[in-house]
């Protein structure tokens, strides 16, 4: 693929209004190749939550797109990533998703690990006529390129050239600690992890977790439910919001460098929260505006695959590319360490009914990917537009809030619920357009 | 023992019932199945060997205390409104090995089934298949036989991009 097609298909022009993203990007096999090689393979990329690993020897098996990994903690407590793959003849360490092991032994030819990621024997190495040369090489699991931890969020990268994560993180860490603060002794993932996949580019869910726009004519089964809830009919368990009180409220979103975005809506209905019995001991210890805005629904996106979304009750999810037209997706429901059963289980409730590819919201969003990608295959669509609205009203720098909150985004939208905004996806297509060039051009990912 | 014959085929009869209501779409008739104060859960699986055994502090595919939370599904899928459930997808849903657990006589009784729903969606002209084991808990209430309760497993979770009461 030349460089100037490729981009093409972002047409990013801010001075004369413009913002358009070419089809080809959800659906050119060619372009996915490239994703895999120059984002996934050359950015940080989310890798699981400490609690997921919490004692010595527990370990994760994840991925970073098709590349497997292994999370370990070993003996003295240190976290460690992995290639998850055996040096001798390259079987996957692991057979389950987590556990806890001093030691992984290879089922093929016994070769035996630490949790550590020290290779502690080869099998009958003696006896095995080894050459001097062999017994030089390392026999260790190899390290990923980069680990680290912000608040509990694991991030990996199987390539050093990249910023230190905070900085990668960047501004945007404002909301991923309204996020990871709700707790007073931290949060952990609830118990039970779902996981599925559809027939769609990952991409699809990058823009949908901060689209609002959707909402309305996607989820009007939906919406018709929760307003039968709202007059004390239906399922009440789940004490779901009344959720046409959400149109009349104030919202937008903020971009933020390295692709990352968050879209905001005032809270009509604070008590609803599971976090609002506490929320004294959380205004105590964040301070109130904080612990006011940890109630206003925010959805967060970290490029390139991550999200935190906090429109029900909180979720993590994390997705995985299969190839330009299949993504696996995982999701847990997180939640304050200590939480009393009461509001864990009215958490769990405000949770299913919206978030599971088994309630009432995600299996409409899904189902929609699969339609899109069919979509995509109308040759002469050229460029969609669905990445407009807003634009108008997009301010450069922050606006009064992010000054007001103390942090800085590249550019801020504030208005009512109807603007919906669509430029929250600027950042992902801008950050996505800057490293394919960078790594068709050969050059590297980073300054 | 011809009593236990008898129990085992009256609650039989009614998870063959449940099944072929679901395939037929003949919603009232499904949800009159259940009591008023029916649970009814989805575990999910929280390692590879290991259920999900406390909906109040883990995650669940579905767990409704009431009724009411059926009622609301069958609202939906009727709206024709959600993208997911239309055009609606067909179902074929197989019970068997159906046996019953425990019993206390003309009052309630355990069953333990297992389960295969084949799903065919129209609209991708996609077909998939999702299978488990079911239990119900059933109660003699009024001359008939309702679920009070029903823990549906699935064994194969990795689902695809939509699952409703009626694909399992």
């Amino acid at each position: 693929m030349d460089t100037s097609k490729l981009k093409s298909y972002v047409d990013d022009r801010p001075s004369e209004g413009v913002f358009r993203v070419h089809k080809d990007v959800y659906a050119d096999p060619e372009v996915f190749e490239y994703e895999m090689a120059f984002i996934f393979e050359r950015t940080w990329a989310f890798l699981g939550h400490e609690s997921q690993i919490a004692k010595p020897h527990d370990w994760l098996a994840t991925h970073i797109a098709r590349v497997p990994v292994l999370l370990t903690r070993d003996a003295s407590n240190q976290i460690g990533a992995f290639y998850n793959a055996c040096r001798h003849k390259g079987a996957r360490l692991t057979r389950t998703e987590t556990g806890n092991k001093k030691y992984h032994v290879c089922p093929y030819h016994g070769w035996c690990y630490g949790s550590n990621g020290r290779n502690v024997d080869i099998k009958d190495q003696k006896d095995g006529c080894y050459t001097p040369a062999f017994d030089r090489d390392g026999h260790d699991l190899l390290p990923i390129a980069r680990l680290a931890s912000y608040k509990g969020l694991i991030f990996g990268s199987l390539s050093a050239d990249v910023p230190p994560l905070e900085s990668f993180l960047g501004e945007l860490r404002f909301f991923l600690d309204l996020a990871m603060e709700q707790g007073e002794h931290g949060m952990e993932l609830v118990p039970g992890r779902i996981e599925y996949a559809y027939d769609a580019n990952w991409k699809m869910q990058l823009d949908n977790g901060t689209d609002a726009y959707h909402l309305t004519s996607t989820h009007t089964s939906f919406l018709d439910v929760m307003a039968k809830r709202s007059t004390g009919e239906g399922n009440q368990e789940a004490k779901q919001f009344d959720w046409q009180k959400r149109y009349s409220q104030e919202g937008g979103d903020f971009q933020f460098a390295h692709g990352h975005s968050v879209i905001w809506l005032n809270q009509a209905e604070v008590a609803k929260r599971p976090i609002f019995p506490g929320i004294a001991e959380v205004r105590k210890r964040v301070g109130a505006e904080r612990a006011e805005w940890m109630l206003k629904l925010r959805n967060i996106s970290i490029f390139p695959n991550l999200q935190i979304a906090d429109s029900t009750s909180l979720l993590l999810r994390t997705f995985r590319p299969l190839s330009v037209n299949r993504t696996e997706m995982r999701y847990w429901c997180m939640a304050p360490v200590g939480e009393a059963p009461a509001q864990r289980a009215w958490r769990l409730r405000q949770f299913e009914d919206f978030f599971n590819v088994s309630g009432f919201a995600t299996p409409d969003d899904t189902v929609t990917y699969e339609t899109c990608q069919a979509g995509f295959a109308a040759k002469g669509l050229g460029y969609l537009q669905g990445h407009s609205r807003g634009l108008a009203a997009l301010q450069a720098g922050p606006n009064e809030i992010a000054s007001s909150l103390g942090f800085k985004p590249v550019a801020s939208v504030k208005g009512n619920f109807l603007v919906q905004s669509e430029t929250s996806f600027h950042p992902v297509y801008r950050e996505w357009s800057r490293l394919m060039q960078a790594g068709l051009a050969g050059e590297g990912a980073y300054e | 023992m011809s009593d236990m014959k008898q129990l085992l085929d009256a609650g039989s009869h009614i998870l063959m019932l449940e099944a072929a209501l679901l395939d037929e779409q003949r919603w009232d008739e499904w949800l009159n199945l259940f009591t008023s104060d029916c649970e009814y859960w989805v575990p999910t699986w929280t390692a590879e060997n290991q259920l999900a055994n406390d909906p109040q502090s883990q995650l669940s595919h579905i767990y409704y205390s009431r009724r009411t939370g059926l009622e609301d599904r069958i609202a939906r899928i009727r709206s024709k409104k959600s993208p997911a459930s239309s055009p609606m997808r067909r179902t074929t849903h197989l019970t068997s090995n159906i046996l019953l657990l425990s019993s206390s006589v003309d009052a309630a009784m355990t069953l333990r089934s297992s389960w295969t729903c084949h799903v065919f969606d129209p609209n991708s002209k996609k077909t998939y298949t999702l299978f488990g084991a079911a239990k119900h808990e059933l109660v003699f209430l009024d001359s008939v036989w309702r679920i009070g309760k029903k823990k549906i497993i699935i064994q194969n979770d990795y689902l695809p991009s939509m699952v409703d009461v009626y694909c399992i």
